[in-house]
């Protein structure tokens, strides 16, 4: 290795550098991108607020299988097998979505401060 | 249990620091039992290759604890949402017994972790393992309180359950009558002293890092004021320092200030905070621990640069203080 | 400072050098590990992506919904308890909903059939019209002013026009709407007058929810109360249990990622060795060895973790979670289309690098300091 090819060739910790920089410049302009892109998403989670509210929506439409799984907080508490006898899961999405657990009395939901 | 990413890493990061540090404690125990630096045995040998090994593990998973601290409340606060009641991080660590106890051990770890490492840190600039002993009897008193952790942290993610009713940090840190315990005591502070305690003890702590390069004895009462910095800056940010964030002359507490609504301005007075009384009592701790021959130059220096580094800690706390008493909007004195 | 920074920085050039003459082992290498930071930082910010959607667009969701239980099961409430309701002091206004489920076999999914509330004046219908969400606007191939026929379990035909789709912005809590009006609903499913699925519950001071539900309760001791925050609480748990469970079927990447990691920085080659012996030779010490290997580790994974953060960001923001939509969709026939917006959540972030670039560091630590610590007679022999 000739010196004239050492000084030509950038040192480790400069390319190191370099790479990181590159990285941490696209996540950046990545996350610019987001809070420059904020206003649009706020009117449009606004619009799905106010959807949501004008219609009384309560769950996410988002697996439409089952009752349970397509109104999850407002499901059945008590019906086992609600959708056929020894009936566990048989959608795909029973294994994303938890059957709803954790009412409490079943009749409210606990107190609220 | 509550199945969650943060909780995941949690567990796992204290875990492993457990595994870690006991598996170090036990080679602390042969070390003790038979380190001889004059001989050139082979068990000799394999002893000093093996410190390397236990400096370098034991330096990454007492880093990795000190993140866990700042992982843990953050995630308590995020975590508020699951639990009847919870409004911030009191909440959520209320809402199981062993909530506020894990988060006095994890701040118990994060401290002996500092002081260890700079032991180590020191030790290492030594050509003779100068404080090689002191070093791993240390680490047999560091390892159980991170076992203590790591078992009150699995006890307090396992006893959390979503839905449980839990109180809000009014009720903790409200002074009102309604308030309870040290959080409401601490709260009743009277805001005026409470400011005096506060930005005296900052005067002095800053002025003592300064000057504590000149002497042991400096060093020493730099650790002693430290610390009781660290109590008098918590009691302040609970009696006063939090109504000018919130601009509420009722709202005492220490954990809201960590969310985005507050712009997480607690980190601009908890981060300086605990790097300056980390490095205040480490400071002291170099001033106390008995200097070798081997280390005459590299000690004192340490030293010296740790209580510069607490005063600027202190520094930048006492600012932020400052600065948020002037921003704010609440008047507390006409 | 200068002299201590130029030292560490000399050690990061020897780092690098080192990667450098090994590209296929180390570039294979960081490759896995972005690929493994890809993964579960795509289950993450996917998750939290969408709990955040759905959290804020059902913020507003009705402050109680009381449900009429017979023998565990909904039953249609009645008039005379809605009557019973709405003299409770406290409630400001109950609202009696008409909503269900059809299934259309034509489109082959599920539809939820409601029928909007009568002070909705942007979506208020005149019998024979509808509104239909964008998956069933998708689904059946609708546009506006076209016809839309359903076909009713007993057999009953209900022929309607289109007379608006909802937003796509808001597809992701009404994708599957058919909108129509109260006399086509109840007609179409032979629904009594007085008869209604469920009660939304409009309280005059949001504090006393839950006190409200309460007595609610006793006066309609068969009904079940739903309150938005044992909404919002489920919404957040769903999320939360899809994420973990994804995240624990990861693990097991993850450890063969730790195992891959641990075998390719133990199994040193005849040259690696050598190298390492000769640096010794000349006057490196065991913590200088370490060091830089710790800076072979730190440069894997200062770029695995970015770059695969990057690329999670990517797939999830730009291309909607692609790679997971068939896992996500299952037999989700009209799986909304819906944008997801980005947020920056330090917690997540901190999250990510405990969970990737730990055990990778953990993996390493032994293998590092065990060249560290080769005599070098031991390898130049």
């Amino acid at each position: 290795m000739t010196s004239a090819s050492l000084a030509s060739r950038p040192r480790g910790s400069t390319l190191a550098a370099l790479s990181t920089c590159g990285l941490v410049l696209a996540l950046g302009a990545l996350i610019a991108a987001a809070l420059l892109a904020r206003p649009a998403t706020e009117a449009r989670r606004e619009s799905g607020r106010a959807l949501a509210r004008e219609l009384g929506l309560t769950d996410p439409a988002l697996f439409g299988e089952a009752r349970y799984t397509r109104h999850p907080s407002q499901a059945d508490l008590a019906s086992a097998f609600q959708d056929a006898p020894t009936g566990l899961d048989h959608f795909p999405a029973g294994s994303l979505v938890a059957a709803p657990r954790g009412f409490g009395t079943g009749h409210i939901g606990g107190g609220e401060e | 249990m509550i199945f969650h990413p943060s909780i995941l890493a949690l567990l796992g990061s204290s875990w492993l620091a457990t595994a870690v540090l006991l598996a170090s404690a036990v080679f602390a125990m042969r070390l003790l039992a038979s380190w001889d630096r004059a001989s050139g045995s082979e068990r000799q040998i394999r002893l000093e290759r093996a410190t390397i090994l236990v400096s370098t593990a034991v330096g990454l998973v007492l880093a990795l604890e000190a993140a866990s601290l700042i992982l843990f409340v953050f995630n308590a606060d995020r975590m508020s949402a699951l639990f009847v009641g919870a409004m911030c991080a009191v909440g959520t660590l209320n809402a199981s017994v062993y909530g506020f106890a894990t988060l006095y051990a994890k701040i118990a770890v994060f401290f002996a972790s500092a002081l260890w490492l700079v032991l180590d840190r020191v030790d290492g600039e030594g050509r003779d393992f100068p404080l090689i002993r002191l070093k791993y009897a240390a680490l047999l008193a560091v390892a159980p309180i991170v076992a203590l952790e790591a078992g009150l942290e699995t006890a307090y993610f396992l006893d959390l359950k979503a839905d449980t009713i839990t109180s809000c940090c009014g009720k903790l840190f409200e002074d009102g009558p309604q308030s309870s315990g040290a959080g409401g005591e601490l709260a009743a502070l009277e805001p005026r002293p409470a400011l005096w305690l506060l930005f005296g003890g900052a005067a002095v702590v800053v002025l003592g890092g300064l000057v504590a390069g000149r002497s042991r004895v400096f060093q020493i009462a730099q650790g002693v004021f430290g610390g009781a910095m660290f109590v008098v800056g918590l009691a302040a940010i609970v009696s006063v320092v939090s109504l000018y964030v919130y601009e509420q002359p009722h709202h005492h507490c220490p954990f809201c200030l960590l969310k985005r609504e507050y712009d997480h301005f607690g980190f601009a007075l908890y981060l300086p905070l605990f790097l300056g009384a980390a490095a205040a009592l480490a400071s002291g701790m170099l001033g106390v621990v008995p200097r070798r021959a081997s280390l005459a130059v590299a000690q004192p220096a340490i030293a010296a640069r740790l209580a510069r580094l607490s005063a600027l800690g202190f520094a930048l706390f006492a600012l932020a203080c400052l600065w948020v008493i002037w921003r704010s909007n609440l008047l507390l004195f006409g | 400072m200068g002299a201590r920074f130029e030292r560490q920085r000399h050690l990061l050039d020897f780092a690098v050098a080192s990667l450098a003459r090994r590209p296929a082992k180390n570039l294979g290498l960081t490759l896995v590990y972005a690929l493994v930071v890809f993964l579960l930082g795509s289950v993450m910010l996917f998750g939290s992506a969408i709990r955040r959607e759905a959290g804020v667009m059902l913020a507003d969701a009705p402050e109680i919904v009381a449900q009429s239980m017979v023998m565990g099961r909904h039953d249609l409430a009645t008039g005379a308890d809605l009557e019973a309701l709405k003299g409770l002091r406290g409630i400001r206004r109950v609202e009696p909903r008409l909503w269900g489920y059809l299934w259309d076999s034509a489109g082959a999914a599920n539809y939820t059939v409601m029928v909007p509330s009568p002070s909705d004046a942007a979506h208020a219908l005149a019998s024979g019209e509808a509104i239909v969400g964008e998956g069933v606007a998708r689904a059946r191939k609708l546009a506006v002013g076209k016809p839309f026929f359903l076909v009713s379990p007993a057999g009953k035909f209900l022929r309607t026009r289109i007379k608006a789709i909802l937003p796509q912005a808001s597809a992701l809590v009404s994708s599957d709407l058919v909108l129509v009006a109260e006399a086509d609903f109840r007609s179409f499913f032979a629904i009594p007058a007085d008869r209604y699925t469920d009660f939304a519950i409009e309280v005059a001071n949001p504090r006393e929810v839950s006190t409200i539900a309460e007595k609610a309760s006793v006066r309609l001791p068969t009904y079940r109360f739903v309150t938005r925050a044992d909404m919002h609480r489920t919404l957040e748990a769903l999320f939360s249990w899809r994420e973990g469970l994804a995240l624990a079927l990861l693990a097991a990447s993850l450890l063969a990622f730790v195992i891959l990691a641990f075998d390719k920085a133990s199994g040193l080659s005849a040259e690696e060795r050598r190298e390492i012996g000769i640096l010794k030779a000349i006057g490196w010490e065991t913590s200088d060895v370490i060091r830089m290997k710790l800076w072979e580790g730190t440069a894997i994974s200062g770029t695995a973790f970015l770059a695969g953060l990057l690329a999670a960001w990517v797939h999830v923001f730009f291309f909607s979670a692609g790679l997971f939509e068939p896992v996500l969709k299952g037999w989700s026939t009209l799986w909304p289309r819906f944008p997801l917006s980005p947020e920056v959540d330090a917690l997540e972030i901190a999250t990510l690098a405990l969970l990737t670039v730990v055990p990778y560091t953990a993996a390493v630590v032994v293998p590092i300091w065990k060249t560290a610590v080769t005599d070098p007679d031991a390898v130049m022999r």
